[in-house]
């Protein structure tokens, strides 16, 4: 009996972890696209955010990596800015170019200060928490021995951008220009400066998301840890209604999906290939109105211009 | 018109700026590392050969990105669609036997086309009956013709007859060798006729003048034929072309899945040409650089060839600074990066400033 509780814990923590750095870029994303910029460029940031981490914990410790991140991450975000919102340039583009420029970037210094393109040295990690007495429990164990003080911070993180997002004044302009700039700017709401915002807290978070893999997950950087889960977090935006708490319940899904495909390889009934394709079908069935209709906001994506300008 | 000419001119000139900032960052002298580049891309018959191989795949890359363009669908998914005509076109090219090499090149490099034409099938028919956006299906789609080929490669195709490498433990995950019959030609017969002799470890191919032809005939296509004019009212307004009589959603489904069509070609002079194998490190990114080539070639059929050609061309240099100049070649990644970035701003930049001329001279007319 305990060895079936012990392995379900075994898994929801697996899925947590997973599930974390996908929810993250989730919020992210929904910061961006609820201000009407539509952002495919969320893997280059994590991406960013996974090296800069790593570099900034393997030079001053975990913390400073988490801030380097951060950083790397709203760097990237403040060039998708620039093109979308003042250049009015088309967003997706704009977004692939910057996951190709992530990823040079990333390789180019990585050789440059590592001296290796794909990996770096083993960094060090945030001190790990054990939940007092719960974690005790041996079933329990799992799930809250040892978690990654960013486990609790991504919670906390969802729950705010829930707050901020539907019970500020801040959240209720924010998704008005990305439901109807036009309409938010004739009542005075400045449509360009919360967009950057938007894209700006988007590329914190994805930032955030790279650090969580590279700092927490696996204790050093290597080339293409993000995998797409900048774009499955799109997907769980998508998925989420573009509401931060239905997102992390859908990032979460989307965690347990991925763990599942580490567990199936020894069984072997079904490949784990396509195992792995679950988050992606899934998103597919989603956009197709197969599982639920998702509604976008209403100008995500579309560059706001003012009349004679 | 001039002006829009200069756009693709000011995105070079700007990305060569930010790689010589990168290079005087670290610590080399941009005229130097480029002073190597070109020597080593201009100076060298295995260069020439080399660019001239490195160009094909993103010639047809840029060609499928913008006839899509065309009809305003951004395929994002040639990166997906490549995979799926390559494996296929492995298959009929290992599984397929006792044919003669007029028939079975043909066939597969038709496999390929029927491959990424049916991968496009999906994202296409999304788009034009369920409204999903076709950017973020196609990407879900890349990554599910990932996981796809992988497994057959690993676990359907997978050669268990190859000798083992020497030196090398296990034996590696590939398909089976394609027959020598699917094997594409070599230029270097036609080139030698020219008088330029190609080095033989080079494999400029038999697919590089069929791009370019197909180049000629897409720009046919799109200019010269009632579907070409289709595609083009769709893609610039949508709303005026339905009023017009033109039926929107089947010109999009026809222009997404021609698009992938030419996609399924993208991976075929890596395959019938250098491996003669699928393996799991088949090349890949040749669909977001096609996306690159063709925003860069201003979406023209010689624009994109152009394009193709400069990114081999620096793709090639690349290989000489890191070699020679021990600058890492990811340098060249940056460059294409920036350089979508900057052709983007500088087209919408100028476009604004010519909207305002017009503006201009029809309040003084």
């Amino acid at each position: 009996m305990s060895l079936v509780g012990e392995f379900v814990a075994e898994m929801m923590a697996s899925a947590i972890r997973m599930g974390i750095p996908i929810l993250l870029a989730a919020l992210g994303a929904i910061f961006s696209e609820r201000s009407g910029v539509i952002n495919i460029g969320l893997e280059g940031m994590m991406m960013f955010g996974a090296f800069f981490g790593a570099l900034g914990s393997y030079l001053g410790g975990p913390v400073l990596g988490l801030a380097l991140a951060i950083a790397g991450g709203t760097a990237l975000a403040f060039v998708h800015a620039m093109g979308s919102v003042t250049f009015r340039v088309n967003q997706i583009v704009s977004g692939v170019a910057l996951n190709i420029l992530a990823y040079g970037c990333v390789r180019f210094s990585s050789i440059t200060i590592f001296k290796m393109a794909t990996t770096s040295p083993h960094v060090a990690k945030l001190a790990s928490i054990d939940v007092p007495s719960l974690s005790r429990i041996p079933v329990l164990r799992p799930l809250f021995g040892g978690v990654s003080p960013m486990v609790p911070l991504a919670v906390c993180l969802a729950l705010a951008s829930y707050w901020l997002i539907q019970r500020t004044v801040f959240g209720l302009r924010l998704r008005a220009v990305g439901e109807n700039p036009l309409a938010a700017d004739t009542v005075g709401v400045p449509v360009p400066p919360l967009r950057y915002v938007g894209v700006l807290l988007s590329g914190a978070l994805a930032g955030l998301a790279g650090a969580y893999l590279s700092i927490e997950h696996t204790g050093m950087y290597v080339e293409g840890m993000t995998q797409g889960k900048g774009y499955i977090a799109l997907a769980a935006t998508i998925f989420g209604d573009w509401s931060p708490l239905r997102a992390s319940a859908v990032a979460m899904l989307f965690g347990f999906a991925e763990s599942l495909s580490f567990r199936v390889v020894e069984g072997g009934t079904i490949p784990y290939q396509f195992i792995k394709m679950i988050p992606y079908a899934m998103t597919l069935a989603v956009l197709a109105g197969v599982v639920g209709r998702s509604r976008p906001p209403a100008s995500s994506g579309v560059p706001y211009e003012r009349e004679g300008e | 018109m001039i002006l829009e000419a200069t756009s693709p001119l000011i995105a070079v000139v700007f990305s060569v700026l930010v790689g010589s900032l990168l290079m005087v960052l670290v610590g080399k002298s941009p005229v130097q590392v480029f002073g190597v580049m070109f020597r080593f891309c201009l100076g060298r018959a295995d260069s020439f050969g080399t660019i001239l191989f490195k160009a094909t795949p993103l010639i047809f890359s840029g060609l499928a990105v913008g006839l899509a363009l065309r009809a305003g669908i951004l395929n994002i998914g040639v990166e997906g669609q490549y995979l799926t005509g390559a494996i296929l076109a492995a298959w009929v090219g290992f599984g397929v036997k006792g044919l003669p090499g007029f028939v079975h090149l043909p066939l597969a490099v038709a496999a390929g086309m029927v491959g990424g034409a049916l991968w496009s099938l999906v994202p296409a028919l999304l788009k034009v009956r369920r409204g999903a956006h076709e950017v973020i299906s196609t990407i879900m789609m890349n990554y599910i013709a990932q996981h796809l080929v992988h497994y057959l490669i690993a676990d359907v195709f997978m050669d268990k007859m190859q000798m083992p490498i020497p030196g090398l433990g296990s034996a590696r995950v590939r398909t089976p060798l394609i027959a020598k019959t699917a094997m594409i030609p070599k230029v270097h017969g036609l080139l030698a006729l020219l008088g330029i002799a190609l080095p033989k470890h080079t494999y400029a191919n038999w697919l590089l003048p069929f791009g370019v032809a197909l180049a000629v005939a897409t720009y046919y296509l799109v200019w010269k034929t009632p579907f070409g004019y289709e595609v083009r009212s769709v893609g610039h307004n949508p709303g005026a072309a339905e009023a017009s009589g033109i039926r929107v959603a089947e010109t999009r489904l026809k222009a997404f899945v021609l698009s992938g069509t030419i996609a399924g070609l993208v991976g075929l002079s890596d395959l019938l040409c250098y491996f003669g194998y699928m393996d799991v490190d088949f090349p890949k990114g040749y669909g977001f650089t096609g996306v690159a080539v063709a925003l860069l070639g201003r979406n023209s059929a010689a624009g994109i060839v152009a394009a193709a050609f400069l990114f081999a061309f620096l793709d090639r240099g690349a290989e000489g600074i890191q070699a020679l100049a021990s600058v890492p070649m990811d340098v060249i990644v940056i460059l294409q990066g920036v350089m979508i970035l900057s052709i983007v701003v500088a087209a919408e930049v100028v476009g604004r400033y010519a909207r305002n001329l017009q503006r201009k001279e029809a309040a003084r007319g």
